[in-house]
């Protein structure tokens, strides 16, 4: 019983060392971006390695959950016989959640692991102690360009993969449940509003954020080799995970 | 024209190998599994149990009662534009986490979290030569390493889909009563629900099960290099299991919807 009480507070307080961990180390991003001056070539590699290395994975994950969007709420649309409204279940979905979390999920594992993975190899190979004895910041120079790179970039990818899972959705549509093409686009058109497009934009701004920090905090202070290294990546991926849901709960409710 | 023909050629290339390599990978597992008497001791797979599902069950328990929050609180924010009728949304809520959102949901949180934790510990291994020791004492890696987890991430997979689902229709139920005033009565209906749903959950939990510590073993195995290769590996084995998880669930459901002739 008592070690069941005490593992319960081990938990809760290296949960509580993480979170204070990423909130100093976002705390410290914000201070070096008070005079806006970022490593220019950095910036521009991450967002190149971020966002466009990431378009095929981005582009196929999306097509397929815009057709599953259609899957399931196709049949039950033909058997009410209000085909009309096919568009309005699938892009509402796809629009405001499905895309959103699905992406940033993706995101979170193809260039949110692979980011901790290359910071937490520099930190175990002293990289970041060399740097610093050569009295460059770690944080200006590593974490910066990197939080913004991933963040610009889920907003692009996002933009993007809705578009590819409402054409994903009209493209099933059309060859598994006989739905027009020119049906899903008006029902696309009428249904959904500029602003159930933009609550999903914001909602990735917020996600790039949460991946950004959890997977740069989670590199710099790994510790013990290659199996430390491993650790970091799994560590950061379930933090950007519960922090995508978390955030994606309180989103929803304050912007409506 | 030449240089580009070559990238082309040399992507296709290291695809097919990839796929050729995952397959091999399979197929050593099921003929472990077959093999009974290769299969390391039961405290094995008990150990792997614990660490894939007791060790998962707050985190799936966590993200899919939040997105079940969000889910019925967008359902019911946008039927209250159009019809303004919340009756049938917990039961229809309630056939699509059983045909779908719980199984993938928590199959896709698994990916995270069990696909990243065992292409790490396989990978670490690969790159301290461990995994050629125990091929060294005569012991297939597949059987000792990748079996065990098999036979726990198929059985935890189903039990977690179905906590997660129980905690996310739960979750629902009290957002659409406390936000949108849904009698409790109404939402909490198996009206919708058939023999079939069920069905498809069970085979969608089974088969994500047996895919994540497929592709994440077999990103392990193939690490090289030291703690940069054990953060390529995990990173691969994160992507490839969630992809695999979308890609069955389009397979799942395109085939559940054909064989039900589109009445899903």
């Amino acid at each position: 019983m008592r070690q069941a009480v005490a593992n319960v507070g081990a938990g809760a307080l290296r949960v509580a060392e993480e979170v204070g961990g990423i909130v100093i180390l976002t705390g410290q991003t914000l201070r070096a971006l008070v005079p806006p001056r970022v490593d220019t070539r950095e910036l521009v590699k991450n967002l190149y390695k971020m966002g466009n290395r990431s378009v095929p994975i981005v582009v196929l994950t999306a097509f397929f959950a815009g057709g599953l969007m259609t899957l399931q709420t196709g049949p039950f649309v033909k058997k009410l016989g209000a085909t009309a409204l096919a568009g309005w279940g699938a892009g509402y979905a796809v629009l405001r959640e499905i895309g959103p979390i699905l992406i940033a999920l993706m995101f979170s594992g193809r260039v949110g692991a692979n980011n901790t993975a290359e910071l937490a190899t520099m930190t175990v190979t002293e990289q970041l102690d060399g740097l610093r004895a050569l009295a460059i910041d770690p944080v200006r120079f590593l974490v910066v360009p990197r939080v913004l790179a991933m963040m610009v970039m889920l907003v692009a990818l996002t933009v993007i993969g809705d578009l590819v899972a409402l054409t994903g959705a009209s493209v099933v549509g059309h060859a598994m449940l006989d739905i027009e093409w020119s049906t899903m686009f008006h029902s696309f058109a009428d249904n959904l509003r500029p602003y159930d497009f933009l609550h999903g934009v914001y909602k990735s701004i917020a996600f790039g954020a949460a991946i950004a920090m959890s997977s740069c905090y989670f590199g710099v202070t790994v510790r013990g080799g290659a199996v430390g290294v491993g650790r970091a990546v799994n560590a950061a991926v379930v933090a950007a995970a519960v922090s995508i849901m978390l955030l994606d709960f309180f989103l929803t409710y304050l912007t409506g | 024209m030449t240089r580009f023909a070559e990238t082309i050629g040399d992507a296709i290339v290291a695809a097919v190998r990839a796929v050729r390599d995952l397959w091999l990978v399979y197929v050593g597992t099921v003929a472990g599994l077959v093999r009974k008497s290769r299969v390391p001791h039961r405290g094995e797979v008990a150990r792997q149990l614990y660490a894939i599902g007791n060790r998962s069950l707050v985190f799936v328990i966590v993200t899919l009662g939040f997105i079940g929050m969000v889910m019925t609180y967008e359902a019911c924010l946008q039927l209250s534009r159009v019809v303004g009728d919340y009756t049938q949304v917990g039961p229809q809520y309630l056939r699509l986490v059983i045909s779908d959102f719980a199984p993938t949901l928590t199959a896709l949180m698994l990916a995270t979290r069990v696909g990243a934790g065992i292409a790490a510990e396989i990978g670490s291994m690969k790159v301290t030569e461990q995994i050629d020791a125990l091929r060294m004492s005569g012991v297939l890696p597949i059987d000792y390493l990748i079996v065990p987890r098999f036979v726990a991430s198929v059985i935890m997979t189903l039990v977690l889909s179905t906590v997660g689902g129980a905690v996310m229709y739960a979750a629902g139920g009290l957002t659409a009563q406390y936000s949108f005033g849904v009698n409790p009565n109404n939402f909490y209906g198996l009206q919708f629900v058939r023999p079939r749903h069920v069905v498809m959950m069970i085979v969608k939990a089974l088969s994500y099960g047996a895919a994540i510590p497929v592709v994440a073993g077999f990103c392990g195995l193939r690490a090289r290099g030291s703690s940069e290769g054990v953060g390529w590996a995990t990173t691969a084995a994160v992507i490839g299991s969630s992809f695999a998880v979308i890609v069955l669930d389009f397979v799942i459901s395109a085939a559940a919807l054909f064989v039900t002739g589109g009445d899903l």
